[in-house]
């Protein structure tokens, strides 16, 4: 008896728990929608398709939520108002037409209302005509990258290949022309636009507009593999003018170490290792040939980030983090806009590297972030990696390396 | 005092976080087991909860009348569905899929046989609540299946016939049908008997004949046609395929989503891209990614648009092309298009243009000084 007793006392305990396990959880859900800084918040446009989104979903969320109200409203009171009471079963009529064709026409016409400004929306975000510049965007497991086809008009004389952060001129209608190389991924700069799928085999397009220079950060949002929650991405507005610069420091020709330094040893251990996967257009090796990676080779999408430049960043890792320290990001994060291209433009410097992550990922890279990178299970991809794999590299070789990737600039 | 259904969910919870606790610790940290197996402990703990807090429905058991309880097939059915579901598991993911299918439709009968079954005293009223839920969606699906095995049994004869036979045999069966059609709209007093036998029979016969075709195979021109690659083949020597899909207009190349259409007009080459405003005469596509242009002819003449691969090619296309025994040059081509025709074009650029020796390039045998540039970054 004493036994069933303290079950009975627990049985209460645990439904007491679970009340508070879902009141808590609902109140979680509820106030993390109040944060005041987060930077993929799509209620803060920050460029004019954002805007047009912006400007269509708050008047739907009203008329939804005052609809919704007045639904929850009556059905409560229904609910409430004729319970089972004991009271006998009123009478039962079927139907009443002149009631039901009015609650078919009224959600009918608010439905066709907001259809015509949906409609109109869709279509003006579909628009390529009038773009200024075009990039294209390739999705991969677990990152995305950039490439800026040529455009004279706006210095682009060879093509330039980037990752993790998208660069592009404020006040410009930009297009990107995304695809995948294996599984679909989603485009999503909250701020900038809404969502487009990557799609292998296919081009779609993503317009996209900041109003002013500054971050915009963004989020992969079709769930595409183990690591989906860190494919992250940035897309840094700059003025025409900071843009400019931006463009010719990509182009200008790679600046090989000096010799005896430890950068150059980097750059041996680079050669050795790196270069497998990533490119850095202009590297040579010690006979004098262009070193051309061969991720097509190693890697299951075909491409690994090419790291030409790299410290002209702020991330790496798909973005996943930061190349900068926090004091240096903050001071570029928060920057205000008529700064804020020369503090980007400054680049990574070793007094802002974020070292201990770009260890960290030397060091041992699945370890940091889930990838399907472990030799032992790649029977079913030919034994090419998803991600970056432990490269089993001496504290002596990544001190050489992060010397040499510092010079990327 | 935690009921039945209280202790069952709680002791899955227990062993779930057991199996996720050894899994982290002796397989892999960061693996997808992982990560499944938190899920299932996270839905587990969600259930209990819901069970615990609803007292397991509180229900008085109700006492039951074992005659109203009839012999049921769906347990047999259940466990046959579970055997290919685990079947599939090693042998082939289409036993799997059939198996989960077959399960979850036995468990459905099942299920809403034992609830009919206590709905009320009356085993008539019983047996009515349970025809009209689930013969809403039995007889679609049974309907769906049976028409499905004809559609399919009446292709296979249509792909092993040849192609005059194939036009007799529709006419005459689409004939047959009308007939039987008309007689038992004007006869409505046939007798049912009558009715469902010449249904069985014809049937029977085109499931049969299917049989018979799929044995016998597809006919030879198909078998040609799919041995050269049919929509896929290419070839930049003497055309040599008879099959090939010459006029792809409104058709394949339409559906394609291309990086480029590549259109040859007053003898100049240029790529027409979404985003440029004007043509183009260099393309930038991603490395290591299937690419798709689109190649347009509006020269008076036959064209066919080249693609050089580079020396440092190495991809699917390549070797495809040393199989099909056509052109050893690296390059791949569209076929011959007449005016105002299309023919798209695959190809995966595994080297940057860096790689190459000579510029990738998409040219128009014929017309001399225009070349397409494809850069590859």
């Amino acid at each position: 008896m004493r036994g069933a007793k303290r079950l009975s006392v627990a049985m209460v305990k645990v439904r007491r728990l679970s009340n508070r396990l879902l009141v808590t959880t609902g109140a979680i859900a509820v106030l993390g929608s109040c944060a005041t800084n987060a930077p993929q918040d799509t209620w803060q446009p920050k460029g004019p398709n954002a805007k047009m989104i912006d400007d269509l979903q708050q008047p739907v969320f009203a008329v939804a939520g005052i609809i919704g109200i007045i639904v929850s409203v009556a059905v409560a009171y229904v609910i409430w108002r004729y319970k089972d009471r004991g009271q006998p079963i009123p009478e039962q009529t079927h139907g009443k037409p002149a009631l039901e064709i009015t609650l078919t026409v009224i959600p009918a016409l608010i439905l066709a209302v907001v259809g015509v400004f949906t409609v109109r929306v869709v279509f003006d975000l579909a628009r390529t005509d009038d773009t200024e510049l075009v990039i294209n965007v390739t999705g991969q497991q677990w990152w995305w990258e950039y490439d800026y086809p040529v455009q004279n008009e706006w210095g682009i004389t060879q093509p330039i290949i980037s990752s993790g952060q998208l660069v592009m001129p404020a006040g410009t209608k930009v297009l990107l022309r995304e695809t995948s190389r294996d599984v679909i991924h989603s485009y999503w700069i909250p701020a900038l636009n809404g969502k487009r799928d990557a799609v292998p085999g296919r081009i779609h397009t993503l317009r996209l507009e900041a109003d002013e220079p500054g971050i915009y950060a963004g989020q992969c949002t079709e769930f595409c593999g183990l690591s989906h929650a860190n494919m992250r991405m940035e897309a840094v507005a700059l003025s025409k003018e900071d843009f400019a610069k931006w463009v010719a420091n990509q182009q200008a020709a790679y600046q090989a170490p000096a010799e005896g330094t430890l950068a150059k040893e980097g750059e041996s251990v680079f050669l050795n290792q790196c270069v497998r996967c990533h490119q850095v257009d202009g590297l040579k090796r010690p006979d004098g040939t262009l070193a051309i990676a061969a991720p097509d080779e190693n890697v299951w999408s075909g491409a690994a980030p090419n790291l030409t430049k790299l410290m002209t960043r702020n991330t790496f890792a798909g973005a996943m983090f930061d190349l900068l320290r926090d004091a240096c990001r903050d001071d570029v994060w928060k920057a205000e806009s008529a700064e804020f291209g020369e503090k980007y433009l400054a680049g990574v410097d070793e007094a802002c590297l974020n070292v201990n992550d770009l260890r960290a990922w030397l060091r041992n890279a699945p370890e940091v972030k889930p990838m399907y990178a472990n030799p032992a299970l790649l029977a079913d991809t030919n034994g090419k990696y998803r991600g970056m794999p432990n490269l089993g590299l001496s504290e002596s070789d990544i001190d050489k390396l992060v010397a040499y990737l510092l010079t990327l600039k | 005092m935690f009921k039945v259904g209280s202790k069952l969910f709680l002791g899955l919870t227990g062993f779930s976080a057991l199996t996720l606790v050894a899994y982290l610790i002796f397989v892999e940290r960061l693996a997808l087991g992982g990560v499944a197996l938190s899920m299932v402990f996270a839905t587990l703990v969600g259930l209990s909860a819901i069970v615990i807090t609803v007292n397991d429905g509180d229900n008085e058991v109700q006492p039951r009348d074992a005659s109203l309880v009839r012999a049921s097939m769906w347990p047999l059915v259940t466990v046959a569905g579970v055997v290919l579901l685990i079947l599939g598991l090693v042998v082939a993911q289409v036993y799997f899929i059939f198996g989960i299918v077959v399960v979850l439709a036995a468990l459905t009968e099942w299920l809403v046989q034992a609830w009919s079954e206590s709905a009320s005293d009356d085993a008539a009223h019983n047996d009515s609540a349970r025809r009209r839920l689930l013969h809403p969606i039995e007889f679609p699906v049974i309907a769906t299946l049976g028409l499905g095995v004809i559609i399919f049994a009446f292709s296979r004869i249509m792909l092993a016939i040849s192609k005059s036979a194939g036009a007799v045999a529709f006419v005459v069966l689409s004939s047959l049908v009308l007939l039987v059609g008309a007689i038992f709209a004007l006869r409505p007093a046939l007798k049912p008997a009558i009715v469902s036998g010449i249904c069985v029979v014809g049937a029977v016969g085109i499931v049969v004949g299917g049989i018979a075709g799929q044995g016998a195979g597809l006919r030879s021109d198909l078998v040609e046609a799919a041995e050269e690659g049919h929509y896929t083949h290419r070839e930049c020597g003497v055309e040599k395929s008879k099959y090939f899909d010459k006029k792809a207009m409104k058709t394949l190349s339409l559906r394609t989503n291309p990086v480029a259409i590549i259109e040859l007009r007053d003898g100049a080459l240029s790529a027409v891209m979404t985003g440029f405003n004007e043509p183009q005469k260099s393309v930038s596509v991603p490395r290591g990614n299937p690419v798709t242009f689109i190649f347009r002819n509006f020269d008076a003449a036959e064209r066919r648009m080249v693609a050089s691969l580079g020396a440092a090619m190495g991809t699917g296309a390549e070797s495809s092309s040393e199989k099909e025994g056509h052109s050893n040059a690296n390059e791949t081509c569209t076929q011959l298009i007449p005016h105002g025709a299309e023919q798209a074009l695959t190809i995966t650029y595994a080297k940057p243009s860096i790689a190459q020796v000579e510029p990738l390039t998409l040219t128009v045998p014929g017309v001399e000084g225009q070349a397409i540039e494809v850069v590859v970054p």
